[in-house]
């Protein structure tokens, strides 16, 4: 039986007085990897800072596993509860290495404090063995591994991506969402990143990604979600989507709609 | 920090092993005199106030001006503690700590949800507000005459039918100081390896980031700043048992500063780089107080002299003398710029 995982409902975001989301609605299923596309500034961004919890929702329900009700809950809470994304510009931890990124994103699911790091008990010592483990095997999952000394900032760019991605990993999500993962990739690099993306829904994660690089979109996503000046626009299988003339009039305009049809 | 075994010691434990040695033989030289001794207890002293600041704008990235306020809080319960009940200092240690912690609370939790400059200018207040209550509750405090006559540290074992033992002169003091900075730096470097100094450093790095790995930020911007009162609190009851007499206005503002310098000038972050920009402001200190007055100037130039470090360590070496190893490793390599403005969660 396919069950939701995520479920948004007339989802409205303002910004003063601009409309940056107006009702949103849609589904994401378990096992799913679905892309959410649109031109720049159709507020795809905001939907993710939305479920995340960095923006709070202005309307609307934001559903997760069926039961928890998420929107305008805080960050952590929302990380805890089994999201974890990643950032359209990067946004690690610039001064620390790479292993050690890794590590804060375990750190929801952990609990060692200020007199456990002092008196060193045996809960932290094996606690901090159990950190760094994991961290290591999440590095190697995204094909870091025996990189952890390196400083994160000093990586290149692609990189980082994948750094990022591995920290959000780490805090054990069950929707990841990844925001613009290709963005800057050469071929290779966004080639290694989508066979990623399959590994990690095969582990049981769900994948949520927004994506402007159509091959990554069609090559990856199951279902394509399509919003356009903060409105949903459509859904749909990739092909049907790419061929939608309202699709290619929000991305290249009217004349190229009806061009588009004619051809 | 391993256990100790002689294969796995590093240049830099063997640099700071043989700077533990001479510290602890330095009282034996016979040319130090009971002044030189004064002035390495001032540094020991500062170096425990530049660590305990450290927390907060070196590991958590929040400037706090007023830090000196959890400094006279300590030092003033430690001499009024002492002054009136005759609390032994042994004591007064772990009381110190949870009175600082317990005020860096109060203060914390409901201001550290401001960001940037505005906590700074909360906490600057915090800091004049002590030294006013300082001076006007004469009742308690009395005042600007200030508080005298409080008790030395001693060693009291006639509990057990053993001797008591005051401390006179400098040299007890001096391996005193010596034992709780190596506590300080003890704290410090266990905190730096671990799940809270992860987070803080995160809170430091990428705030944004940091929430979404599920670290919140209240909580542990309040913890640095209960754990950084509470050092503050204790070198000030150590200050309080040390000189023997307290005033308010050995708690400006100024102070502050000067520890913020000292962190800034080591290098923001570094426990190490910390220690060696408390050592030479305060040893610079006590050398232009000798110096200007024979060149026929006022001693109080020697903060314009501070200040032009500052302004010359902004220009040349931002980072400090001794950088967090990130920034060195950058500086190394040559890529070090300008600190990248951090965008605004993008709306896109």
């Amino acid at each position: 039986m396919i069950k939701s995982l995520l479920e948004i409902k007339g989802l409205f975001k303002n910004f003063g007085g601009l409309e940056a989301l107006k009702n949103i609605t849609f589904t994401i299923n378990e096992g799913d990897i679905v892309g959410l596309i649109g031109p720049n500034g159709a507020g795809k961004t905001t939907l993710f800072n939305c479920v995340a919890g960095i923006e709070k929702p202005t309307a609307g329900d934001i559903i997760f596993n069926n039961s928890e009700y998420i929107g305008g809950k805080k960050p952590e809470t929302v990380t805890a509860l089994g999201i974890a994304r990643t950032f359209q510009n990067i946004r690690l931890f610039d001064n620390l290495t790479v292993l050690d990124n890794v590590k804060i994103g375990r750190h929801c699911r952990t609990r060692s404090n200020f007199f456990g790091a002092v008196l060193r008990n045996r809960f932290q010592r094996e606690e901090e063995k159990a950190i760094a483990e994991s961290a290591n095997h999440f590095l190697e999952f995204v094909g870091l591994g025996g990189r952890g000394e390196e400083i994160a900032s000093s990586m290149p760019y692609g990189d980082q991506r994948l750094l990022e991605i591995a920290r959000a990993l780490a805090t054990e999500p069950v929707l990841l969402m990844l925001d613009e993962p290709a963005a800057g990739m050469n071929l290779t690099e966004s080639r290694n990143l989508m066979n990623l993306v399959l590994r990690i829904r095969d582990n049981g994660t769900t994948v949520l990604l927004i994506e402007h690089d159509m091959k990554v979109v069609m090559g990856l996503c199951e279902r394509v979600i399509v919003i356009n000046h903060g409105e949903w626009l459509t859904e749909g299988k990739p092909e049907d989507v790419q061929n939608d003339p309202k699709v290619i009039e929000a991305y290249l305009g009217t004349g190229a709609a009806d061009a588009a049809k004619a051809g | 920090m391993s256990k100790l075994s002689f294969k796995n010691v590093s240049n830099g434990d063997w640099v700071r092993l043989s700077l533990l040695v001479v510290a602890l033989i330095l009282p034996l030289v016979p040319f130090i005199s009971d002044y030189i001794l004064h002035i390495i207890i001032l540094i020991f002293l500062y170096m425990i106030l530049a660590l305990g600041l450290n927390i907060v704008p070196g590991f958590n990235g929040l400037l706090d001006l007023g830090y000196v306020g959890f400094y006279g809080i300590g030092a003033y319960t430690a001499g009024l503690l002492t002054y009136h009940f005759g609390l032994s200092y042994w004591i007064i240690i772990p009381l110190a700590f949870i009175n600082g912690a317990i005020w860096g609370i109060l203060l914390g939790a409901p201001t550290l949800r401001l960001t940037g400059d505005y906590f700074a200018i909360v906490t600057f207040g915090f800091s004049e507000l002590v030294v006013l209550f300082l001076s006007n509750e004469i009742w308690l405090t009395r005042g600007p005459l200030g508080l005298p006559g409080i008790d030395v540290v001693s060693i009291d074992l006639s509990w057990f039918g053993g001797p008591k033992w005051e401390f006179v002169g400098e040299v007890p003091y001096y391996y005193l100081a010596i034992a709780m900075v190596l506590g300080t730096v003890f704290v410090m470097n266990r905190i730096q390896e671990s799940r809270l100094g992860r987070a803080w450093f995160a809170i430091r790095d990428d705030e944004v980031a940091a929430v979404s790995c599920g670290i919140n930020l209240l909580t542990y911007k309040v913890i640095a700043f209960a754990i950084s009162a509470a050092f503050g609190a204790v070198a000030g009851s150590f200050f309080a048992r040390w000189v023997t007499f307290l005033s308010p206005d050995m708690f400006k503002f100024w102070e502050s500063f000067l520890i913020l310098c000292m962190i800034v000038l080591g290098g923001m972050g570094n426990i190490w780089g910390v220690m060696v920009g408390a050592l030479v402001l305060v040893s610079l200190s006590e050398v232009l107080r000798e110096i200007l007055p024979l060149v026929g100037l006022p001693v109080e130039v020697r903060f314009l002299a501070f200040g032009a470090i500052m302004v010359v360590m902004m220009r040349y070496r931002p980072a400090g003398l001794i950088p967090i190893p990130a920034v060195a490793a950058k500086m190394k390599a040559g890529i070090i710029k300008r600190k990248r403005a951090k965008a605004p969660v993008s709306i896109t």
